[in-house]
């Protein structure tokens, strides 16, 4: 059968505009639609991305896609003790979320590929039962079918069509924080990302400041989707992220004083990958296939890693005409052999953390330093864990899952 | 109809529509769209929702599964 595109990529995010320009680079036919009326609107995100992996790509952000640089975090336990961790050297970017996500396919789009805007892909095409192309309507006008041999799922959160396509891209509420967050101005950073802890600051989870440009900084929150802490509209109890954000800002001597910029929001994925990242004629990358740090919810550096990973073996099959779910599973092979294993750790790590009572959080705290800080996050936790355990033995049954 | 959308107070994050199991929230445009006859009253919706802009009306039958 003749095919309209080589690939037909859903959505223009970090995957889709990664994967885009990979494949229009070597001289394949893409094609990539975007639901949004225009790309990176609305941002429900944070902004932070951590610079190993982006610079490990060889990616050169423009600078008009940076807010700021961050140059370490500071962590703040529930009775205000503090682990400052500093860098000499960029460690992270605050982004214009919405500048880099339009940049980035811009790229793709320099390459050679095709983006279409305000484009809801909302159904599969198919041919003898194989996945064929995809049904599209743009700006709600009459629907219309486009053929290609390989759909890559690049839709984020919702993943609709991943869902259509037969892969369980459902997060559980448990599995996901609900999240608000305002930009706000003035506030006085050291251009650290700062995370506050505490069951009464944030339950099973945290509130972060992410400094921007001029005495800017998202202050955000996310709270677990399953727990019950307010009453909501209609009178049913469910997780209430505003209130407690707010409760926050106002018990803030700085952030009480000032101004709320824009608000956002969002559900994020805290949970584990889904289970299959491959069938015939279609792969899911990115945050549709929960390719997401489960720690803090990032997604953008993943959704880069694994749509270079995934192009890789896109390139690989459209040489071989090969779009069977076994030839296309080389790129979840890959995945899961690198970025999974960390994620992995991280989903542990989560797991442990949110056991952990306002008590717990204080001692630890108190206990490690930058440097342990630092192995936390890079998933060594035999000395940290040992330094807590001999000054308080109980909180072995808590973290012994970090160490065996 | 058992859940209203207040879009005064939606931030159009998608969060519902990401935790909705049979598809009937979604992003159409610039707003989030219902689609009642896919809904099964389960309020996963209401209760992710960061903004409090979903209104829940649990059914009879679905009274249990929400109190639990």
């Amino acid at each position: 059968m003749e095919y309209d595109h080589d690939v037909i990529i859903v959505g223009a995010g970090p995957s889709g505009a990664t994967i885009s320009r990979i494949l229009a680079q070597e001289g394949l036919d893409v094609m990539v639609f975007d639901k949004r009326k225009e790309l990176g609107e609305p941002v429900r995100c944070g902004e932070g991305l951590g610079a190993r992996e982006i610079v490990a790509q060889g990616i050169d952000i423009p600078k008009q896609c940076i807010s700021t640089d961050i140059h370490g975090a500071k962590v703040i336990s529930p009775d205000g003790s503090e682990i400052v961790w500093k860098d000499k050297e960029t460690t992270g970017w605050v982004l214009e979320r919405k500048m880099f996500d339009k940049w980035l396919m811009e790229q793709a789009v320099h390459k050679g590929a095709r983006v279409q805007s305000y484009t809801r892909v909302f159904d599969l095409v198919k041919n003898d039962g194989k996945i064929s192309g995809v049904k599209v309507t743009h700006g709600g006008r009459d629907p219309y079918e486009v053929t290609a041999p390989l759909i890559i799922s690049a839709e984020g959160m919702e993943a609709s069509l991943a869902r259509k396509a037969g892969f369980r891209a459902l997060s559980t509420l448990y599995d996901v924080d609900t999240c608000y967050q305002y930009e706000m101005q003035e506030y006085d950073h050291e251009n650290l990302i700062e995370l506050y802890f505490g069951n009464e600051v944030s339950p099973r989870g945290y509130v972060w400041i992410f400094p921007k440009a001029d005495k800017k900084a998202n202050v955000g929150i996310g709270i677990g989707a399953h727990l019950e802490t307010g009453e909501k509209e209609g009178g049913i109890k469910g997780a209430t992220p505003k209130e407690y954000l707010d409760r926050f800002i106002e018990n803030h001597n700085q952030l009480k004083k000032a101004s709320r910029l824009q608000d956002f929001g969002g559900v994020i994925s805290v949970g584990a990958p889904i289970d299959s990242f491959a069938k015939d004629n279609f792969m899911v990358v990115g945050t549709g296939a929960r390719q997401v740090d489960p720690i803090h919810g990032g997604g953008i550096a993943l959704a880069m890693e694994s749509g270079v990973m995934a192009a890789s073996t896109i390139l690989r099959a459209h040489k071989a005409k090969d779009y069977s779910e076994e030839f296309l599973s080389e790129y979840e092979k890959t995945w899961r052999e690198g970025p999974g294993k960390k994620v992995a750790t991280r989903l542990l790590l989560r797991k442990v953390m949110e056991s952990a009572k306002d008590d717990d959080f204080n001692y630890i705290f108190k206990t490690i330093t930058d440097k342990d800080l630092n192995d936390v996050m890079a998933g060594k936790f035999a000395g940290p864990v040992a330094k807590v355990v001999a000054g308080r033995p109980q909180l072995m049954t808590l973290l012994k899952a970090l160490v065996s | 109809m058992p859940i209203e959308i207040n879009h005064s107070r939606c931030i159009q994050c998608i969060g519902c529509a990401s935790v909705c199991p049979t598809g009937a929230i979604e992003l159409d445009g610039l707003r989030m769209v219902f689609h009642p006859e896919k809904c099964i009253s389960c309020g996963a919706c209401a209760k992710a929702c960061p903004a409090n802009a979903i209104r829940f009306i649990p059914k009879e039958g679905a009274k249990q599964e929400q109190e639990k």
